[in-house]
């Protein structure tokens, strides 16, 4: 018999809310100041990809997957979930293909400021930034459990997914949007299980993020 | 002869007494132990029949916060009588924090450890048993049970040999939201087996038809696992503000929710004793007090189930 069969989604979710949280709030307070490090670098990486400079946007986030993969996955969230090692090597792998990507000069796009999928882009990787760590607002919890880009999974790979639809076209923006979404989607399964109000902002973040790259495709199709 | 006291024993007696002032020793609260219900199992040992279960709530890694919290869960337990833990290794730290939480408080005799086998967990059953102890820090478990019957025949065989060894104190096998009754019950039928795991709680009494009668004829010992179905029925309850009916402080003595909803299964002659979790130790105190008697008669029974069905 396969032991894995007969559970269900509750079950891959061995912890409580509040210890959830501790985790988020321990990120936090471990790595205090480096999270106004990580934003500006968030910062730089929208508005150097608003300018063209793709490239260098891939390559300034690169570093913060694997940091994310390390310091979040590997170091903690694998004490509370066995699989939380395995979703660090996820992390390392965005890292290397975000470098691969920056390295190889694959799928650029120009980020042309008229383009729907730019303005959405930009508004995705905007609420990464600067709306999710207002989450934090809706669990009442201390400012150190504010999800910050670079620091916390979540607004890592929401703006990440915002520059992929600003800077990337075609199989290579699928390539690079597949990881942030997937974890955007367990993340967000996480928090319903937990039944944390984020857990509908995380979908909704997700649905626009999966709505911008199919139509990021049907643009370049209609006007290729 | 010399009546002085050697070197070591000096230091023996200073180390005892500096022991003594320093570890935290758990004191006894209140109520009268003939007011504790406690059942027997195995013939002629008794359980308190309220324990603690760890899954999701105990599983807080290194958390020093956390740590301490669930450390004050624990001692809050056994100032109450409290007896068995139930753990697993599927249940991440959990078995680390209860290892935490012993050294912390000391492992009082009433402490009636119960773990689990679970494939997925890789590792024989005595490899898993070996792991489960180091991280609780016990010489032995009082009960290891395999977890929702993954390959329950080899683990079985191994465990009931680490039984008679006296390895181990009990057997046992463990399912829950009413998931695979059928095997269950064919296992509770043809092995040798002390323990059974199961859900049973006022809104999930299928277990009545079948299992719980089988356990009664084979002396099997009953832990009633999800006792609040996983904390909505409890949390459901108390969030609409729902009264207690009138009856039930005279008929169970029953003045909470929590009393009213543990003390339903602990009174099925069946049901050795129920596992509720809990990170608060306020709830703790409140589900402790369900294992106080009176307890209710087959006839309340049957009045708090149609209560509950009316709200
Ligand atoms: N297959 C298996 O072997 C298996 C399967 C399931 C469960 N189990 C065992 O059975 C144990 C119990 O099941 P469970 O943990 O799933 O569910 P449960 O005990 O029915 O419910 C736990 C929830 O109830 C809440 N709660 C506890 N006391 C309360 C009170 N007095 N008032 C309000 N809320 C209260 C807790 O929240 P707070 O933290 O806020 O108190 C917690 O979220 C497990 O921990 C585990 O040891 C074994």
């Amino acid at each position: 018999m396969n032991p894995w069969s007969g559970y269900a989604l509750q079950d891959f979710i061995p912890f409580t809310a509040d210890i959830y949280f501790r985790l988020l709030e321990r990120m936090g307070e471990a790595f205090w100041p480096l999270q106004v490090l990580t934003m500006a670098l968030g910062a730089l990486a929208v508005v150097l990809a608003l300018k063209d400079r793709g490239r260098l946007a891939c390559l300034l986030i690169a570093p913060v997957w694997a940091f994310v993969g390390f310091a979040f996955f590997v170091q903690r969230y694998a004490e509370l979930n066995w699989a939380g090692g395995y979703l660090g090597y996820v992390f390392y792998g965005q890292a290397i293909l975000l470098l691969v990507t920056a390295a190889a000069g694959l799928g650029f796009d120009k980020a042309s400021r008229r383009r729907p999928s730019t303005v959405l882009g930009a508004v995705i990787a905007l609420a990464g930034l600067i709306g999710l760590p207002f989450m934090v607002t809706l669990t009442a919890g201390s400012w150190f459990q504010a999800e910050v880009f670079g620091i916390h999974p979540d607004p890592t790979a929401v703006v990440t997914l915002g520059l992929a639809m600003i800077i990337l076209r075609g199989w290579v923006l699928g390539l690079i949007a597949t990881i942030p979404a997937i974890w955007l989607l367990i993340s967000a399964l996480t928090l319903s299980v937990l039944e944390a109000p984020g857990a509908i902002l995380v979908f909704t973040i997700l649905a626009v993020g999966l709505f911008g790259l199919v139509w990021k495709s049907v643009e370049r199709l209609s006007a290729g | 002869m010399n009546n002085g006291f050697t070197r070591r024993q000096c230091l023996k007696l200073l180390g005892g007494g500096l022991a003594a002032s320093v570890m935290p020793s758990i004191r006894l609260l209140a109520a009268n132990n003939d007011e504790r219900l406690r059942k027997t199992f195995s013939g002629d040992q008794t359980l308190p029949v309220i324990g603690l279960g760890t899954w999701r709530t105990f599983n807080v890694g290194t958390d020093p916060q956390l740590l301490d919290d669930r450390a004050d869960i624990v001692r809050a337990f056994f100032e109450r009588g409290g007896g068995m833990i139930d753990s697993s290794p599927m249940y991440g730290s959990a078995p680390d924090v209860m290892g935490h939480a012993l050294q912390q408080h000391g492992t009082p005799d009433s402490l009636f450890s119960a773990e689990k086998v679970w494939s997925p967990a890789g590792g024989s059953a005595e490899e898993q048993v070996t792991d489960l102890k180091s991280r609780w820090q016990v010489d032995r478990f009082d009960l290891v049970q395999v977890h929702n019957l993954t390959d329950w025949r080899e683990h079985l065989a191994v465990l009931r040999e680490m039984k008679a060894e006296g390895r181990v104190g009990h057997i046992g096998i463990t399912t829950s939201h009413g998931r695979r009754h059928e095997a269950f019950e064919e296992i509770m039928a043809s092995e040798d087996i002390d323990f059974v795991q199961l859900t049973y709680n006022i809104t999930h009494r299928e277990v009545e038809d079948r299992l719980l009668p089988l356990a009664e004829e084979k002396g099997i010992a009953v832990i009633a696992n999800r006792p609040y179905d996983g904390g909505s029925l409890i949390r459901d309850l108390k969030d609409r503000d729902a009264l207690l009916p009138d009856w039930a402080g005279a008929e169970c003595g029953c003045s909470t929710w929590a009393e009213f909803l543990l003390k339903f299964i602990v009174s099925h002659p069946a049901v050795t004793c129920a596992i509720p979790a809990t990170t608060q130790v306020a709830h703790l105190r409140e589900n402790m007090r369900a294992g106080l008697k009176p307890m209710p008669s087959a006839s309340t029974r049957e009045k708090m189930v149609r209560y509950i069905e009316s709200l």
